[in-house]
């Protein structure tokens, strides 16, 4: 329990960092890291039910991806603002650097390997944001009509 | 909706250019296409006799025409380079929503855009030092010790403000994400043989976060799913293309770290 709170204020503070990095306007940017915390929080969480980082990811950009599109809608800001930070970090600079590594070494089946899964990661980030965008797009479009 | 009294040939002209300033705040800031597009034809619709007005945005330019009493303006603007700044395109996206729902004159309009345009953005320094805070927190969320941290804080810091200094020069972005990686390389490998980092791997994992394509993936599917393909696939490739950047620069590094080694 207590890891999962340490885990949750790294999160939100990295999140904060980033959401300066790009500019967020002063109001916006602890609503910001909370949604980032709480995407980190959701993959932390369920990466010890699975053995594969790319469910997680995936549960965990859905989760920022519905969060972002809902304080959107709240506080009338784009989405963007709140995703952008969130998604950071869960992109995957690991599985990056570790396709590198292997490949230097030339451990040619590593590199095919954490290579796969970089790909998948990135994928599963694309996934989630693609659900969670397309949900609220269908919800507007009925509210409206 | 609007009864403008002197709205004429030269304001729907006026208008066009008002509506494209926008737009062209916003993608030069990083907001996705379909939003610049909505934000055009929404300011140019919202004033009366404009028959009929489109947009089409990629992320390297933008072509906009309307049609004001038998007559049609189009107007094309070529967007060379761009940085990530979200407050600016909170800005326009507010500035857009009182143009449309109230009567704003042309020339205010084009006032209110110029201050955003010159808005302020948080200093390089307070940059720099979130830049390091997030690598920091993020080295402990990828299992770092304590001068793991205190490392990662430190380059960081020197990632980011050297990255924001290389982006002065308007190289190509491939460089800078190139140069960004190879820096944070090299110093968390002078600071593992020093003896301030604990866990090498680690260290050049979170110092590279603050280069990874975050905002291109984001922006790249969200553009895919309203549509707009070609912004969704030349997003794509920025991302791909950043992350090959960011490979090479830590690769270039590690390979003579490696060989020197052996």
């Amino acid at each position: 329990m207590f890891e999962t709170i340490k885990q949750f204020v790294f999160s939100f503070i990295s999140t904060i960092g980033f959401s300066i990095i790009f500019n967020i306007p002063k109001g916006l940017i602890v609503k910001s890291g909370i949604v980032g915390g709480i995407g980190w929080l959701v993959f932390y969480i369920s990466s010890q039910f699975f053995s594969s980082s790319i469910i997680s990811t995936f549960f965990a950009s859905l989760t920022v991806g519905i969060l972002g599109e809902l304080c959107a809608r709240y506080f009338k800001k784009p989405a963007t603002v709140f995703i952008i930070p969130g998604i950071i970090p869960l992109v995957p600079g690991a599985g990056l650097y570790y396709t590198m590594l292997a490949l230097l070494e030339e451990d040619f089946y590593a590199a095919a390997t954490k290579g796969t899964e970089t790909i998948f990661i990135a994928a599963a980030i694309s996934a989630g944001l693609i659900i969670s965008t397309t949900l609220s797009k269908s919800i507007r479009r009925a509210n409206t009509k | 909706m609007n009864n403008n009294i002197n709205f004429d040939r030269n304001q729907a002209k006026r208008l066009l250019l008002l509506a494209i300033l926008a737009g062209r705040i916003m993608l030069k800031n990083g907001a996705e296409t379909y939003r610049v597009e909505d934000t055009i034809e929404r300011m140019i619709k919202s004033r009366k006799g404009i028959k009929f007005a489109h947009a089409f945005v990629t992320p390297t330019g933008i072509f906009a025409s309307l049609e004001y009493e038998d007559e049609v303006f189009t107007y094309l603007v070529r967007i060379k380079s761009r940085r990530i700044d979200l407050n600016k395109i909170n800005l326009v996206n507010e500035f857009s929503r009182e143009f449309v729902s109230t009567n704003m004159s042309i020339d205010e309009g084009f006032d209110k855009l110029k201050s955003i345009y010159s808005a302020e953005t948080y200093s390089l320094m307070l940059n720099s030092i979130s830049g390091g805070l997030s690598c920091g927190f993020l080295s402990f969320m990828f299992g770092g010790s304590t001068m793991d941290f205190l490392a990662s804080l430190i380059i960081g810091f020197i990632v980011v403000l050297s990255v924001n200094k290389i982006a002065r020069y308007k190289l190509a972005f491939f460089i800078n994400n190139f140069l960004g990686a190879a820096i944070a390389t090299l110093l968390s490998i002078v600071s593992y043989t020093v003896g301030i980092a604990d866990n090498m791997n680690t260290v050049i994992i979170a110092s590279i976060m603050p280069l990874v394509p975050g905002v291109a993936i984001t922006n790249a599917m969200r553009d895919t799913i309203s549509g707009d393909f070609v912004s969704g696939l030349s997003r794509g490739m920025e991302a791909i293309f950043s992350a090959l950047s960011i490979a090479f620069g830590v690769g270039f590094i590690l390979n003579i770290y490696l060989w020197r080694i052996r």
